[in-house]
């Protein structure tokens, strides 16, 4: 049996994650607005000038399943996930840090499916040399491939994440548990929510 | 079955665990359950099929759309020219909130951006006129909902794609309860300052001239509503396309303002990247959930429960009135539209109701699950913005609105050409 990491190295480590899933983030969004440029050409192109790129709904859809997984990776490590706090409101902070560890659970056992059965999809589409039927004939492996990666992405995150509150949670430290999986309140919702309106009217989001 | 199928639905959510999450394990825990096939084999390629529909390629679109909307600076100028044309009601600003709420609907399809902004520009102005305070607030969290009713809509979007309606017809049958909502809440500021008249504070007045020279300020938000609607009845665009060509417009208009830069445009893209991820969580998660529940029977033991009860059409209507409008009061509003409407909306247009109607009127009841204690969203992020006081104010100041919409709701279902005259027309 090997000893767990100590919990500096796992913050460390969960910091590259951060890190690491901004980057993924940024990446999806050049995706989704590289898509939002080639479908507008494309629609201007069919009305005035006669023409269709053809494939551009296929591959902005491609580009959205990929954006959407990297995406996952950061929606969680900022705890953007909907949770009904109506409950836990209200329970003692010890019994609702194991709801919090227990949420990381459930999320674990979700994607972890998730991600074992999308494997088999890019398998097959590997194995078959499945290519979209389409103009492009897109050969599928690709676009399912990174996908993939994006949901393996969130597992590892997702493991980091539980091996770290399990840690705090065994040895008490119930802030550290709170800060990596507690729900984000709807009244702390509603406080970044108003925040990020009043700095983009004053127009210092940049 | 049923009730193996509630309880277990209700303590996952009930432990707060997240809504995605929730989903996706009930669908896993139901498959051994109750199936003789193994049904979780196939959640990849359910997941990838999901992941990859061009229709839903529309929600970070529209959703980046507001983002980029929302740090051009257009707010500002926006709700200053309403201010101009409207304030001289009785209620004075108070219309201005209504009215710019409802053209940054237009723009935008997402209801708490839409009261985040215009509540930060009208909030300093209820001291320097001697506003009711109250229904002041409350104009800003109700305006706000106009969001999603007014297209682009990304709740509509969504309920079109779980119940395979048209999202173009459902957002042509959006314009006029939407309008007519906005009246709505007008009409009850009247009344409010008519019957007392201190709440409407200092009359505002301004110059014919005045007025025309603002017109300039609403021709940017009116011209991306154009663009974005327009493409879609001039049978240019499908609805994803005529939400990119928004993004571009927007894109551009950004760059008139000089605010199109590097750095809004990562603020924008992580903002969009993290609500959609969570959208498509959900999403994922009851596409799998939907597959498993009806694979198994259970979609049809409880939709053939509910049918034997052998309510009329109208008192059906009526239960499922009161039971989103109990379930708004504590649950989010997206997720609650993801979990109830695969079963809620064949139950309803099995009775002979329209499915585009249902669409528009499970939208309203949404809206009023935004400003209704204790989890409404949108009055939380109104009572965030102005920092102080009790949020009892703002809980009072919606009340009036509430029953705006439930009087909307009424004319729903008395006038059901309200919603849908405007599709008809198109058709």
């Amino acid at each position: 049996m090997t000893n767990p990491p100590p919990p500096n190295a796992l913050a460390a480590l969960l910091r590259h994650a951060e890190r690491l899933s901004r980057a993924a983030v940024w990446c999806a969004g050049a995706l989704t607005i590289a898509s939002v440029l080639l479908i507008s050409f494309d629609v201007l192109a069919r009305k005035f000038l006669g023409f269709t790129t053809g494939g551009a709904d296929e591959l902005s859809s491609y580009a959205f399943a990929v954006s959407t997984s990297w995406s996952l990776a950061f929606a969680t490590l900022q705890r953007a996930h909907v949770r009904v706090d109506v409950l836990y409101q209200y329970l003692p902070v010890r019994l609702a840090a194991v709801l919090d560890w227990v949420s990381l659970v459930a999320l674990g056992v979700f994607m972890a499916m998730l991600t074992y059965y999308a494997y088999d999809v890019v398998g097959a589409s590997l194995a078959q040399s499945s290519r979209a039927n389409t103009p492009l004939a897109t050969p599928l492996a690709i676009p399912q491939g990174l996908w993939f990666v994006g949901l393996l992405f969130m597992c590892v995150v997702l493991a980091l994440m539980l091996l770290r509150a399990s840690i705090a949670l065994v040895t008490g430290d119930i802030a550290t548990v709170k800060a990596i999986a507690g729900v984000r309140s709807t009244q702390e919702e509603a406080e970044e929510e108003a925040a990020a309106g009043e700095r983009m009217v004053k127009g210092d989001a940049a | 079955m049923i009730a193996t199928t509630l309880i277990l639905l209700l303590v996952l959510i009930g432990l707060s665990i997240p809504v995605g999450a929730a989903l996706g394990v009930l669908g896993l825990i139901l498959d051994p359950l109750y199936s003789m096939l193994p049904l979780t084999r196939g959640i990849g390629e359910l997941a990838w099929s999901t992941n990859n529909e061009f229709l839903l390629v529309a929600i970070p679109l529209f959703i980046l759309l507001g983002e980029i909307l929302l740090r051009s600076g257009l707010a500002e100028r926006m709700y200053g020219a309403m201010s101009l044309w409207l304030s001289w009601l009785p209620g004075g600003l108070m219309h201005a909130n209504i009215g710019a709420s409802a053209l940054f609907a237009a723009t935008s399809g997402s209801s708490v951006a839409t009261a985040a902004t215009v509540g930060t520009v009208a909030l300093p102005q209820i001291k320097r006129y001697g506003y009711n305070e109250p229904l002041f607030l409350g104009s800003l969290a109700a305006g706000g909902t106009l969001g999603i009713l007014i297209p682009p809509s990304i709740n509509l979007v969504l309920y079109g794609v779980l119940t395979n309606s048209s999202v173009p017809k459902l957002y042509l049958a959006g314009i006029i309860p939407g309008l007519l909502l906005a009246g709505l809440f007008m009409l009850t500021v009247i009344i409010g300052c008519i019957a007392k008249p201190e709440w409407g504070g200092r009359r505002i007045t301004a110059s014919w001239g005045e007025r025309f020279a603002s017109l300039r300020h609403l021709a940017p938000p009116l011209g991306i509503f154009l663009l974005v609607v327009g493409s879609i009845y001039a049978g240019l665009a499908t609805p994803t396309e005529a939400a990119a060509l928004g993004v571009t417009g927007a894109m551009i208009l950004a760059a008139f303002s000089r605010r199109l830069t590097l750095s809004m445009l990562r603020d924008a893209v992580e903002g969009t990247m993290k609500a959609t991820a969570m959208i498509m969580l959900i999403i994922l998660a009851a596409a799998f959930l939907n597959f498993v529940m009806s694979a198994t029977g259970i979609t049809d033991a409880i939709t053939g429960s509910i049918r034997g009860l052998g309510l009329s059409p109208v008192q059906m209507l009526f239960v499922i009135v009161v039971f989103y409008l109990i379930l708004g009061c504590f649950m989010e509003t997206l997720s609650m539209m993801i979990t109830t409407i695969p079963i809620v909306a064949p139950i309803m247009i099995g009775l002979g109701y329209d499915s585009i109607w249902l669409g528009i009127l499970i939208i309203v009841l949404v809206e009023a699950a935004l400003i209704t204690p204790p989890v409404g969203l949108n009055l939380f992020v109104v009572q965030s913005l102005r920092k102080s006081g009790s949020m009892n104010a703002v809980i009072m100041g919606s009340m009036p609105y509430v029953a705006a919409m439930a009087l909307l709701l009424l004319l729903l279902a008395l006038f059901p050409d309200l919603a849908l005259f405007l599709p008809r027309v198109f058709d």
